[in-house]
């Protein structure tokens, strides 16, 4: 299991991540989250959700409902041409970040 | 799924109230059902998937900090009533009512035995010497006094655990909403046990009139009654009030000023020499000066100069502000 602190910074970059291909809701995005991690990854649902707050102030997701089967209605989020420039920014930050972090990896 | 959100309601607990916060627990909340939902289906057990939903729940001051809600920590200091406390408070302040409003028409009782058998044993003279009627008046007297002391005693005692609540506290907002309905559904009782009790207040004095009116000699018979009447009253507002008083006090704002608290303070202060001085007066213009035709105007003004006492705090505390 990932430590949290190292991780902080990127759960943005995931959910947006999780929306580059559509639209999608809270449940299904931690979900896919942990299949995509193999389950090393779990993110916390106030994590999630405080994240969504922070992206749609932001103006990087937009949120919006969906009315379900069973009479159920879900708040669906979509990604902005914002949120897609400041994800491609971040994929940049990573790159550069893992670079420098990787200098000080040694290989056993 | 009840323990989910039963949960979210007590991490919310502490928070402000706001539509955004609302929101966001809705949200949470259907998160974390689908999720136990899904966890079940997969074969989980019931515990097993509460465990899990619970555990990857997070930390609530992640989101605090998100909203800008500040650092909980001055909101936190702030306990949260337990379910099980509120109602426990509501049953003794119910059961203290009781006993309390039973004590007041006891004693009043004992005054009214003692009137009468003073009077009935002075009129027709059944034994030769004139003190035996007042003597057994007294002792009659003396043990409902007995007795109503100790529903007193009782009743104190059973409101003496919950002194915790004269501090500041929170009240769950699933329970607030319960204690609201039931404040609701109750201020129709309360009305109706209000009105009964006035009429009984306006109408006793008639027993008096009624005496004074067929034959002087009567008149204590007349005090007997007004007495007794005038207790029912008192007990119909002490017990459908404290109820009434319970559902105020759980359901009151938590932030109290200074200046509230200060003016509760000083009612309770003038209502607690008010009242047992008008009775004193009462009691003692009646058997000494024998004037109980017009003495029991005494508990009118108290009742006037008690409410004139609320009136000049809040306005001064309107001058104030």
């Amino acid at each position: 299991m990932i430590s949290s602190d190292v991780i902080r910074g990127y759960n943005d970059t995931m959910i947006l991540y999780m929306l580059l291909d559509g639209e999608s809701y809270g449940y299904e995005i931690s979900k896919n989250i942990r299949q995509l991690t193999q389950e090393k990854y779990v993110m916390k649902e106030t994590t999630l959700y405080s994240a969504f707050t922070r992206l749609e102030k932001n103006g990087y997701i937009e949120s919006f409902y969906r009315d379900e089967s069973f009479g159920k209605r879900r708040t669906y989020y979509r990604i902005t041409p914002l949120g897609l420039a400041y994800y491609k920014e971040k994929c940049e930050e990573w790159k550069v970040t893992q670079q420098v972090v990787n200098q000080f990896i040694r290989e056993w | 799924m009840e323990t989910i959100s039963v949960y979210l309601d007590n991490m919310f607990a502490g928070l402000p109230r706001n539509p955004e916060l609302e929101r966001l627990k809705r949200e949470l909340l259907s998160g974390m059902e689908e999720k136990y939902l899904e966890l079940k289906r997969e074969g989980k057990s019931e515990n097993e998937a509460i465990g899990i939903v619970i555990s990857e729940f997070g930390n609530i001051e992640e989101l605090t900090a998100e909203l800008g809600i500040g650092p909980a920590g001055t909101k936190q200091a702030v306990p949260v009533l337990s379910e099980e406390e509120a109602y426990l408070y509501m049953a003794a302040k119910r059961s203290s009512g009781l006993w309390t409003g039973l004590g007041i028409l006891l004693a009043a009782c004992g005054v009214a035995l003692f009137l009468v058998l003073d009077t009935i044993f002075e009129n027709h003279s059944l034994f030769s010497d004139n003190g035996s009627g007042t003597m057994l008046g007294l002792i009659g007297m003396f043990t409902l006094f007995a007795a109503a002391v100790g529903m007193f005693i009782h009743s104190g005692m059973k409101l003496g655990r919950f002194k915790n609540l004269e501090q500041v506290f929170r009240l769950p907002y699933a329970l607030k909403t319960t204690f609201q309905r039931g404040q609701f559904h109750y201020a129709r009782t309360f009305r109706l046990a209000l009105i009964t009790g006035v009429c009984l207040c306006v109408l006793s004095p008639i027993f008096i009139f009624a005496t004074i009116y067929v034959n002087d000699d009567l008149v204590p018979y007349g005090v007997s009654a007004f007495l007794v009447s005038a207790a029912a009253a008192v007990f119909l507002f002490i017990y459908y009030g404290n109820i009434q008083g319970a559902y105020t006090k759980l359901l009151k704002e938590p932030d109290l000023t200074p200046e509230k608290k200060e003016e509760e303070r000083i009612a309770a202060a003038v209502n607690a020499v008010v009242w047992p001085l008008a009775t004193a007066l009462f009691l003692f213009t009646g058997f000494v000066y024998h004037r109980w035709d017009i003495n029991w105007v005494i508990f009118p003004i108290a009742g006037v100069l008690t409410g004139m006492s609320n009136v000049f705090h809040i306005v001064k505390r309107k001058n104030v502000s």
